[in-house]
């Protein structure tokens, strides 16, 4: 029981003062792995209580990526009914391209109009013939019973209520049969997105505060469990950096699998409502074209689900340690 | 050196530890500190491992008062020293060889190194072939000897161990002090709180006597009866 030598010299090392910076640096790195490693095989080792964190922080966070994917399509069909904010000014019958290109000079010079277009009482003809179901009664009118029409296309910064200033004073021009301000009902539709894009954020933000008090009560219960060994690594010398390591990378993977899962889920609502959407999509002649979410926010979401699952551990842990210490 | 200059240790509501003590310890040499329970050993103990500070009253090492090493510096403080504990404090879940390994992995030294370093300690304490088992299967004296190895593994200029024989046979517990006599004899400062008297006059070494936080006795190796 009791060779010669002191038992780090019979293990012929350098002392600790001796260790090169590399040295260190590879130590440093492997208890990295060591933590990595570690905390999934925690994560394992209760499959059920692991499980049930991740899926509560996974809806959570699928939650507002489901909104985000609703609203994104309501924005795509309101494109597709409206492709543009146009106001189409319908002229008297008898009112010639003359009349019109005059009506025009005077409307272009508007300063919340970007621009005047004035479409004929032929290309009006053309356009009902390419719709479908309308060519064969077309073809019983003997002359073209179209107006001239002017398509007014407003500024992109031109507010509400000077565009619905501007159509009155259209309206009471001398020559205009009917002003169609297809822009108002899209400029509702484009602030009632806009009030879901913020309710969408805001619910983002509640629920991902949620995702990270979920992990930071995680991390806070297997703390307080491993409170023993805590206390003994901070007896032998153990920073606060080395023994929050574990405890962080479980929280990066928390946030990595339940952004994994919340992804999933939001494909899988992509094609839950792509039979829908595709019927949706015939009756507007396929003008309606409804898309998922793009590859990036994939991406990105679990991404930024480890962060913060990395920053609820990292709360959690410090708090904790500072009791234990 | 170790030196306690005046030092005090008043508790949160009141109770005072140790009051104004003050003695040197040198570097190399083993002693033990002993007095009735309550007499302030522990705390003497736990003062030299920053796990409390004194009152009042300054400790140094070799020169150096603890009492500048803030915070953050503590973690480095107790890389320097190995501690003992009566109940081992093993981590229970772990091999004897990863119990042994902590310190150094703490320290960040390489694996390869570890692996010598730990496997150099356990032959020391005589549980080499134990180094995959857990530390329950072992008896209360071997679970003390892997506490011993992890304390030494890093190779220490202070150990400092609080009742290490506390639960041991007589026959293991003079087994154990000779561990720390060896150790002592290899350049390290060993100090050792214990009540166990008759142990301690059987390892003729230096004493240091507490009572109610007052030293009461210095006792060099050859006063000791």
């Amino acid at each position: 029981m009791a060779p010669e030598s002191h038992p780090a010299a019979a293990a012929d090392a350098p002392s600790r003062n001796e260790h090169s910076r590399s040295r260190r640096f590879a130590g440093w790195r492997e208890h990295h792995g060591w933590s990595a490693g570690a905390s999934l095989r925690r994560l394992a080792a209760r499959p059920l209580g692991s499980l049930l964190t991740i899926t509560v922080m996974g809806l959570a966070l699928a939650l507002p990526l489901a909104f985000y994917l609703l609203l994104g399509n309501v924005q795509k069909l309101g494109d597709a009914l409206g492709q543009s904010q146009a106001i189409s000014v319908f002229l008297q019958p008898g009112q010639g391209a003359q009349q019109a290109r005059l009506l025009a000079d005077e409307l272009g010079g508007r300063p919340e109009l970007s621009g005047v277009a004035i479409k004929t009482p032929q290309q009006g003809m053309d356009e009902l013939a390419r719709m479908q179901g309308f060519s064969g009664a077309l073809q019983s009118l003997g002359d073209n019973p179209l107006p001239f029409v002017l398509e007014l296309r407003p500024r992109p910064d031109a507010t509400a209520p000077v565009l619905e200033r501007l159509v009155a004073e259209v309206r009471a021009m001398q020559g205009v049969q009917m002003v169609q301000d297809a822009g108002s009902w899209r400029q509702r539709l484009d602030a009632l997105l806009a009030v879901g894009n913020r309710a969408v954020q805001v619910l983002a933000s509640l629920l991902a505060l949620a995702a990270l008090l979920v992990v930071g009560n995680t991390v806070r219960v297997d703390i307080a469990s491993r409170s023993e060994e805590i206390g003994v690594l901070l007896l032998l010398g153990a920073s606060g950096a080395f023994v929050r390591r574990p405890y962080l990378y479980a929280g990066i993977w928390y946030g990595l699998l339940s952004g994994l899962l919340a992804a999933a889920l939001a494909i899988m609502i992509e094609f839950a409502l792509a039979g829908p959407v595709a019927r949706l999509s015939q009756a507007y002649q396929g003008k309606l074209q409804v898309g998922g979410l793009p590859l990036w926010l994939l991406l990105a979401v679990p991404l930024a689900a480890a962060a913060l699952g990395w920053l609820g551990a990292r709360l959690v842990s410090a708090w904790q340690l500072r009791k234990a210490a | 050196m170790i030196q306690f200059d005046q030092v005090s240790k008043r508790y949160e509501g009141g109770h005072e530890a140790l009051s104004q003590l003050s003695f040197e310890v040198p570097s190399g040499e083993m002693a033990f500190v002993t007095g009735h329970s309550g007499a302030g050993k522990s705390t003497l103990l736990k003062l030299l491992g920053l796990i409390e500070r004194p009152s009042h009253g300054v400790i140094s090492m070799d020169g150096k008062s603890l009492a500048k090493i803030r915070h953050g510096g503590v973690p480095k403080w107790r890389r320097r020293i190995g501690m003992v504990f009566q109940d081992h404090r093993l981590l229970m879940d772990r091999t004897v060889f990863a119990n042994v390994e902590l310190p150094l992995v703490i320290g960040t030294v390489a694996q390869a190194e570890r692996a010598r370093r730990v496997r150099a300690a356990l032959e020391k304490v005589g549980l080499l072939a134990c180094e995959r088992q857990l530390p329950a299967t072992l008896s209360t004296g071997e679970q003390q000897r892997v506490g011993i190895a992890r304390a030494i593994v890093a190779r220490p200029s202070l150990l400092i161990a609080d009742e290490p024989t506390g639960n041991l046979d007589p026959q293991l517990a003079l087994e154990i002090m000779g561990l720390f006599g060896e150790f002592q004899q290899l350049g390290t400062t060993v100090l050792i709180a214990s009540h166990d008297l008759p142990l301690i006059k059987r390892m003729k070494r230096r004493v240091i006597v507490l009572d109610h936080g007052r030293l009461v006795a210095d006792l060099a190796a050859q006063e000791v009866l």
